[in-house]
């Protein structure tokens, strides 16, 4: 789920970015109200905690093997701020030091791993222990809240592919990032998510819950009684992005193909009645190289471009080559 | 001498598959050895200072991201590639493995769309994503990471997030070093077919967590101790040398060239 950069826009960096600020501020605040002085080192501690759980591998039907996320975990156990805290440290570490999701795109992560999956994952799990009895209601929270969390993450990762192509083309028409609209892009995270990651996050969150609370009982974060009011406020949300999950079901406006395009009404109210005439021809090739700026641009230009490649790359081969040889020699003696 | 003794041994283990504690094994060794590599880092009068290092990575990043020009996409790769060759083999190899293997998932992710007539995306993104992955690479592979977060404090992040930074690279590495023989030890202990392993999965990570809570409580104790308030001072003001100088002029050429084509 760690989004790349490039494949959004960096105007929508800066919008996920900008919304994630209030969520940091609201959580560090909560923290030093809450959390004694004395516990801040768990926050780097807890940090490293979730960056090292995505590190174990979980087996999967058929062989392979996946990895859980954990936000809903952390949550449970250290309270939804501290998990907002330590995912955004964690996600942080993976883009600076192991190149592992943007460095632009970190907002837009840390929006959909750190904000939506822990607190929509804790809350959900909140609501339905406390308005159950008993031990099973706990449990069939934390599965609901794991699972749900996750693809709540999940499907806002999709929305934000979804709208890049919407909002952002060249002059040509043609997508600038992740060239999928929301009708691809949903199904295209989702089911996966739906089918395979979302049971090994529930699986996984219930087990470790399980253990700790057997071994270890005092360590688990006791949340105040009265969230209701967020949890509401987090469903109506839920309720307000489903239009965009049913718009992904029927073609997008914009996106029809050859044949609906006769069917759709033009200006004048009647239908359009005839298909344009570059979608008949179908997809052109050969004029790939005239939608890039290098036109305009002096012929030497380019020679040194490759130039400057061309050695790169046989200093880069030598070396390689050099180092194997020499390990070599190594295993010889 | 008893009888069974001299008895052959016929017992052979039921294969079971435990791929996964391998692979668990391999990527908790990985980022051991990353961590590890990263302290023998040179660092000195004579080397690019890393505050500068991470203002123009970030810039470089932007600039990639909202480039339309082929030229200054192929521009930035040539030039990153040409500063990937100055490196060791070792550092080479790895800087190179992330970027092809981000450039070839993106390719492969973009290949529907280019059938539908993308041409755009399909040559761009690949070489922008190839450009951004090595550019951040080449930064986390030369620069010690406590001069990292020590530059994030030139930017003015509060003392709390680097207080929490700080703290998780460190315990990363210990909780990592912590766990790892426990996955050792299910390895061993899982003699022919053993069908709980995935049960003690959870427990290795549950012992994590808790093992996390007792590790804070004594840093805390710890730090206490020495008299630590939470504030971080930067010690010094950084002095301009050489390398910052010809490193700043290679990216105001970089932000020209990206002025000059879009």
């Amino acid at each position: 789920m760690h989004i790349p950069d490039n494949y959004l826009s960096p105007a929508t960096c800066a919008v996920m970015g900008a919304a994630m600020l209030p969520a940091w501020t609201v959580s560090i605040n909560k923290l030093k109200k809450e959390v004694s002085r004395a516990k801040m080192p768990l926050l780097g501690i807890g940090a490293s905690f979730s960056f090292l759980m995505m590190m174990f591998n979980v087996p999967l039907p058929g062989g392979t093997t996946g990895h859980a996320v954990g936000g809903t975990l952390l949550a449970i156990l250290l309270g939804p701020y501290a998990a907002c805290i330590s995912v955004s440290v964690a996600l942080l570490i993976q883009a600076l030091f192991f190149g592992d999701g943007g460095l632009l795109s970190f907002g837009a992560n840390c929006f959909n791993m750190a904000f939506v999956l822990p607190f929509v994952g804790y809350f959900l799990y909140k609501f339905i222990k406390d308005h159950t009895e008993g031990k099973k209601g706990e449990y069939i929270g934390i599965i609901i809240g794991s699972y749900a969390g996750l693809n709540a993450a999940a499907l806002c990762t999709a929305i934000e592919f979804g709208i890049q192509p919407l909002l952002f083309k060249n002059a040509a028409g043609q997508a600038l990032y992740c060239p999928y609209p929301l009708s691809v892009s949903i199904p295209a995270m989702m089911i996966p998510h739906l089918v395979v990651a979302g049971i090994v996050e529930a699986l996984f969150t219930v087990a470790i819950f399980t253990f700790i609370k057997k071994v270890s009982p005092g360590t688990i974060y006791e949340g105040k009684k009265e969230k209701n009011k967020a949890v509401y406020g987090l469903l109506a949300a839920l309720i307000c992005l489903t239009p965009l999950g049913l718009l992904a079901t029927g073609t997008a406006w914009g996106e029809w193909s050859a044949e609906e395009i006769q069917a759709v009404p033009a200006s004048s109210g009647q239908p359009l009645g005839f298909i344009p005439e570059g979608m008949l021809n179908g997809i052109n090739f050969e004029a790939a190289m005239p939608d890039y700026s290098i036109a305009g641009l002096p012929p030497y230009a380019g020679y040194i471009l490759s130039a400057v490649a061309g050695v790169a790359i046989l200093m880069i081969v030598f070396k390689i080559i050099q180092n194997v040889k020499s390990k070599n020699n190594k295993e010889i003696q | 001498m008893p009888e069974w003794l001299l008895k052959e041994e016929q017992y052979e283990p039921i294969p079971d598959r435990d791929s996964f504690i391998d692979k668990s094994i391999l990527s908790l060794l990985g980022i051991l050895s990353r961590i590890r590599a990263q302290s023998g880092i040179p660092s000195g009068k004579h080397f690019v200072h890393a505050p500068f290092k991470v203002a123009c990575t970030f810039l470089l990043v932007i600039l990639l991201s909202l480039s339309k020009s082929l030229f200054f996409i192929l521009t930035i790769n040539v030039a990153l590639l040409a500063a990937t060759s100055l490196l060791p083999a070792d550092k080479i190899f790895h800087i190179l493995k992330a970027g092809f293997a981000a450039a070839l998932f993106t390719l492969v992710i973009l290949l529907p769309s280019a059938f539908w007539g993308n041409r755009y995306g399909i040559v761009m993104l690949p070489l922008k994503v190839f450009a951004a992955v090595t550019a951040v690479n080449i930064l986390s592979r030369t620069t010690q990471w406590r001069h990292i977060t020590g530059a994030l404090k030139t930017f003015f992040l509060p003392d709390i997030f680097i207080f929490v930074l700080d703290i998780t690279i460190r315990y990363i590495f210990m909780l990592g070093e912590f766990s790892l023989p426990m996955l050792y030890a299910l390895k061993l202990r899982s003699v022919g077919k053993n069908n709980r392993k995935y049960a003690s999965l959870s427990g290795i990570t549950g012992t994590m967590f808790i093992k996390s809570k007792e590790m804070a409580e004594e840093m805390n104790a710890a730090m206490e101790c020495r008299g630590f308030t939470g504030e971080y001072r930067k010690s010094g003001r950084i002095r301009m040398n050489w390398a910052d100088a010809g490193y700043l002029l290679v990216h105001i050429l970089a932000l020209l060239i990206f002025l000059y084509l879009g």
